[in-house]
């Protein structure tokens, strides 16, 4: 039976990477290439010895596929392509292509500058990959090869995340990767047709979840940024320029209106420059209400949001900054954090995930010590000299530290919904405990009447699929068919039929003999085999013949059997002929001969 | 007209910041009349449509909610489903049985009760273990059903005066069964000590009976003011020896259980209004950690918090101390939205749980506004 096989790479629970080989209608197909953020060695990259023991793995794959630009999705690409060693096509969207370097070179800078790694992929190494990459379009059917096809669909979740449909044959798969059942204010919600995959894949991590709503997210969020500008403090928000940055602009505009406040709220230049590009690069991907106020206006054009200058984060009283970068691993938003640390009536807003290694990884832990290095100009000697230090000092964090989870993610419910929208005949989750996930696993068996599978990591899913092969008949055979008479054709009682399967480029056909000969330019040819039986008989040949014919009419009633004046009997098509041996006359010799299409007649 | 309904929810999120301290909303996928604690941190929750299966829900609450320290640096908001199952019928009562992973549910219309094992930390299913028998058959209202606080697993029942069974749930005998002659419809049943027990009627009259006695229950009327069609909710205290009686006209009376033949200490017109005929919603609560304080739900959309402290012994008009709008200034239909349940935290003064008709559930922790303004004293907790 044809099967589909699905195994999530990596080791027992873990979580933090996504990383699934497909194998489909002889086509090997690695869907995401994440990085696991918690672990500092090896193992935080895939275990690529499931494909081959060593060597590159191009020949094992047919394509590789990336649903969206986070870390845990994408971090370990150039890796796998560079340092592994793969060529081949590299599948992702238009935004996630552009997206993808950036935060790789930036995860690179951090994990090798700043914790002085060395088994890490490089600045070249990361060019050499998106080199490979083939940009997709929404729902935009791709040929990797003459059997392959893949198509992108809206994912929700971040900007040009995509879930995607791959199809070998009749056989099919859609993978998730993170998505989102409900819109928001920047992106709209995952949406899939019926295209009946014969398996779904997805993420459990949240399928046991039921999700607080934005509002309440965004109303902490203000409440925060109040009480701390309440009570004179300064807020800094470390973002990256795409996603929620200009999402929490448009709350603290609304806010600010509303409210009558009068605290200034800054970004920095730089911020709207790259968010502005990249949301016109990729205005398709956002939602309409973004989409409209893009065409109204500047997008970063608020009343009560200006561009930051440097020296503004010495001005006394409350403010509000957005800065780049993220993580608060350098740039602006690192310069501003540390002359706002010492005061705890300030806050620091974290509104996404910190890789290891930087400050913003630090104080989401809990630390409130820290070693940064400092320049410090101590004495001005003369004109020309100057003597500066260079100094590892501590830095006391005593401002508030709130780390704020924005990201768009479906839920138990939106896991339901998706399975309603895409009818898939299977199911199968990644990344959970078997043991945490029978509830899940029941609910979806119950409500759609489909098998759910929860492999571990490491471990094979094999999912027997059932696909049906579509012949087209001809209408010539048809009606031969149905003249014979008998039952209407029924999928459960097969029966026999003569014909002719072709099959041209990717169609099958059923046609009747007479006509597949014809379509090939052969000449039919016939089949006739034959045999001799001794038997001792003191008759005549004509009577020996005659004895012959009577005797078979008496045991094989309900044939048609015939004696001709040729002087040959025929039992339905076999011909029998009597002769008497040369040498011996009571010797006959019956020659029986038959056609390669009779059926067989029990005597 | 969706601009509108925006409209109105940002004023009142706007207003949420000032006036709660914490705010989550949820969205079930069907509407839920239980919220039962099974622990300080889970709480489960059950559907009750009348087609096909409805589910059975244990919820972890948010660790956010949870975390004392450092609760700035924790992120989760979300409930997680902890356990689950399914139910055949509607599950519109349950109750968790203290110190043990089992729980008993009703259907609403019958007097049978299911019993249910959790689950531990090996699976995450919740399973049927068998049924107690209730009294009579064929009964409308479905049972009530009260959890003996000490640890052996014993379930207090029924839907009438005169079927009031103590039931062991193992071995499913009769422990004890109330001797009362009249037969009137029951609003609520609970244990407010391991062996008084204390039987709400419809019609506002009160049972209280110590079921390590044979004797008969001591018997309360209604209060003075009832009318013939009105209906009562109760609910007891067992810190503060303390009974309400909730009418479906608002007329709320605070009585001593120890005194109950003493009259009302107090009594106060709630600023509510009985809509439709659907009495089963009703809860009315007293706060476990926030001593005077009363909840009361399934009037509106709208949970209420009175302090009845300031109600005075004569009748008098009285303004809740707090209202959570939540469920009708987020619900599609606010008009048409009805509360259905809502739970104090057992140990958070201020956290309630609240569900609504349209499958929302609200977790909040209120602030004091009057309290916050004037610089007094918060009723103490």
């Amino acid at each position: 039976m044809p099967e589909i096989k699905v195994t999530p790479l990596g080791a027992g629970q873990d979580v933090g990477r996504s990383c699934i080989l497909v194998s489909i209608g002889g086509k090997n197909i690695m869907l995401d290439c994440g990085m696991h953020m918690g672990y500092n060695d090896d193992r935080r990259f895939p275990d690529f010895s499931y494909i081959t023991q060593n060597g590159r793995l191009t020949e094992f794959l047919d394509c590789v596929i990336i649903s969206h630009f986070h870390l845990d999705h994408c971090g370990a690409l150039p890796y796998m392509s560079e340092m592994v060693g793969y060529d081949g096509p590299i599948y992702m969207t238009h935004p996630t292509k552009a997206i993808c370097p950036i935060l790789l070179e930036d995860f690179r800078k951090i994990t090798v500058d700043k914790k002085g790694e060395t088994n890490f992929f490089t600045s070249q190494m990361i060019k050499d990959c998106m080199k490979k990459v083939i940009p997709l379009n929404l729902h935009q059917t791709v040929q990797v090869d003459d059997e392959l096809e893949i198509k992108a669909y809206y994912a929700g979740h971040v900007l040009g995340a995509a879930m995607v449909h791959i199809k070998v044959g009749s056989e099919s798969v859609v993978y998730t990767g993170d998505y989102n059942m409900t819109p928001d204010r920047h992106l709209g919600a995952a949406w899939i047709d019926k295209c009946r995959p014969d398996i779904l894949i997805s993420e459990s991590t949240y399928a046991t979840t039921i999700r607080d709503s934005k509002r309440c997210r965004e109303r902490d969020f203000l409440k925060k940024v109040h009480e701390s500008i309440e009570r004179g403090g300064k807020v800094l928000i470390p973002v990256f320029a795409l996603g929620r940055a200009q999402e929490l602009c448009i709350l603290l505009e609304t806010f600010w209106e509303r409210m009558n406040l009068k605290a200034p709220i800054y970004f920095s230049t730089g911020l709207t420059e790259k968010a502005n590009h990249y949301y016109k690069l990729f205005i398709t991907w956002t939602n309409q209400k973004i989409r409209k106020t893009f065409v109204q206006r500047n997008m970063f054009e608020f009343k009560h949001i200006k561009a930051f200058d440097r020296s503004y984060a010495d001005n006394p009283g409350p403010m509000v900054v957005f800065a780049t970068p993220g993580m608060l691993h350098a740039g602006q938003s690192l310069q501003i954090f540390k002359k706002w640390a010492g005061n705890e009536k300030n806050m620091v807003i974290m509104p996404g995930y910190c890789v290891q290694g930087t400050i913003g990884h630090k104080i989401l832990n809990g630390q409130r010590k820290l070693e940064m290095e400092g320049r410090a100009t101590v004495r001005k000697l003369s004109f020309t000299f100057t003597l500066t230090f260079f100094l590892l000092c501590n830095l006391d964090v005593k401002l508030q530290v709130e780390y704020m989870s924005f990201s768009a993610h479906a839920d138990a419910k939106g896991i339901m919904q998706l399975i309603r929208m895409a009818e898939p005949r299977n199911m199968l989750l990644v990344h959970g405990e078997a043991v945490k996930m029978e509830f899940l696993k029941g609910k979806i068996e119950q409500e759609f009447s489909i098998n759910c599978y929860m492999p571990a990591n490491g471990e094979t899913t094999t999912v027997t699929t059932n696909p049906s092969v579509p012949v087209d008949i001809s209408l010539n055979l048809l009606k031969r068919e149905m003249a014979l008479g008998g039952p209407l054709p029924d999928p459960k009682k097969p029966r026999t039929m003569h014909g002719t399967l072709i099959m041209k480029e990717n169609s099958l056909k059923l046609v009747s003999s007479e006509q597949a000969l014809k379509e090939l330019g052969l000449n039919e040819h016939q089949l006739r085999f034959t045999c001799r039986v001794q038997l001792q008989d003191p008759h005549s040949d004509p009577d020996t013949l005659h004895r012959i014919y009577t005797h078979l009419k008496s045991v094989l009633k309900g044939y048609t059997i015939q004696h001709l004046p040729d002087g040959t009997v025929m039992v339905e098509s076999i011909v029998i002929k009597v002769s008497s041996s040369a040498e011996d006359p009571n010797t006959k010799v019956l020659l029986l001969s038959w056609s390669y299409q009779v059926t067989f007649l029990r005597c | 007209m969706e601009e509108d309904l925006d409209n109105i929810l940002d004023d009142w999120f706007i207003e949420s910041i000032k006036i709660y301290k914490d705010l989550h909303v949820y969205q079930l996928e069907n509407p839920t009349q239980v919220l039962e604690w099974t622990s300080g941190r889970n709480v489960c929750v059950a559907g009750y449509t009348s087609s096909s299966k409805n589910e059975i829900l244990e919820l972890h609450l948010p660790l956010k909610l949870l975390a004392d320290k450092n609760k700035g640096l924790c992120a989760e908001r979300d409930f997680k489903v902890v356990h689950g199952g399914f139910a055949d019928g509607p599950v519109r009562r349950l109750r968790h049985i203290p110190g043990t992973r089992c729980a008993v549910t009703n259907d609403g219309h019958s007097s049978s009760l299911q019993v249910w094992d959790l689950g531990g930390d090996d699976s995450d299913v919740i399973r049927r273990t068998g049924s107690v028998e209730g009294g009579r058959t064929g009964s409308v209202r479905g049972s009530r059903i009260a959890a003996r606080p000490s640890s052996q697993p014993q379930v207090l029942h029924g839907a009438q005066s005169d079927d009031v069974r103590l039931t062991e749930i193992t071995s499913g005998r009769t422990v004890y069964k109330l001797e009362v002659d009249s037969s009137d419809a029951l609003s609520s049943l609970q244990f407010v000590t391991d062996s008084i027990v204390v039987a709400g009627c419809c019609k506002g009259s009160i049972l209280v009976a110590d079921i390590r006695s044979p004797a008969a229950p001591q018997v309360c009327c209604p209060p003075a003011s009832s009318a013939e069609s009105v209906l009562w909710w109760t609910d007891a205290s067992a810190s503060s020896s303390r009974l309400i009686r909730l009418s479906s006209c608002g007329q709320a009376v605070v009585s001593e259980l120890r005194m109950l033949g003493g009259g009302a200490v107090c009594q106060a017109q709630l600023d509510i209004q009985m809509r439709g005929s659907d009495s089963e919603d009703v809860v009315v609560s007293w706060a476990p950690a926030l001593d005077d304080c009363i909840a009361v739900s399934g009037f509106s959309g709208a949970v209420q918090i009175y302090n009845t402290s300031l109600w005075k012994s004569d009748l008098q008009e009285t303004t809740p101390l707090f209202q959570h709008r939540g469920h009708m200034v987020s619900s599609q239909q606010p008009d048409g939205v009805l509360t259905t349940a809502h739970a104090w935290h057992p140990e958070r003064p201020r956290t309630l749980l609240s569900a609504a008709s349209d499958g929302s559930v609200h977790v909040w922790d209120w602030v004091n506004q009057s309290a916050a303004e004037s610089g007094s004293a918060d009723p103490p907790t």
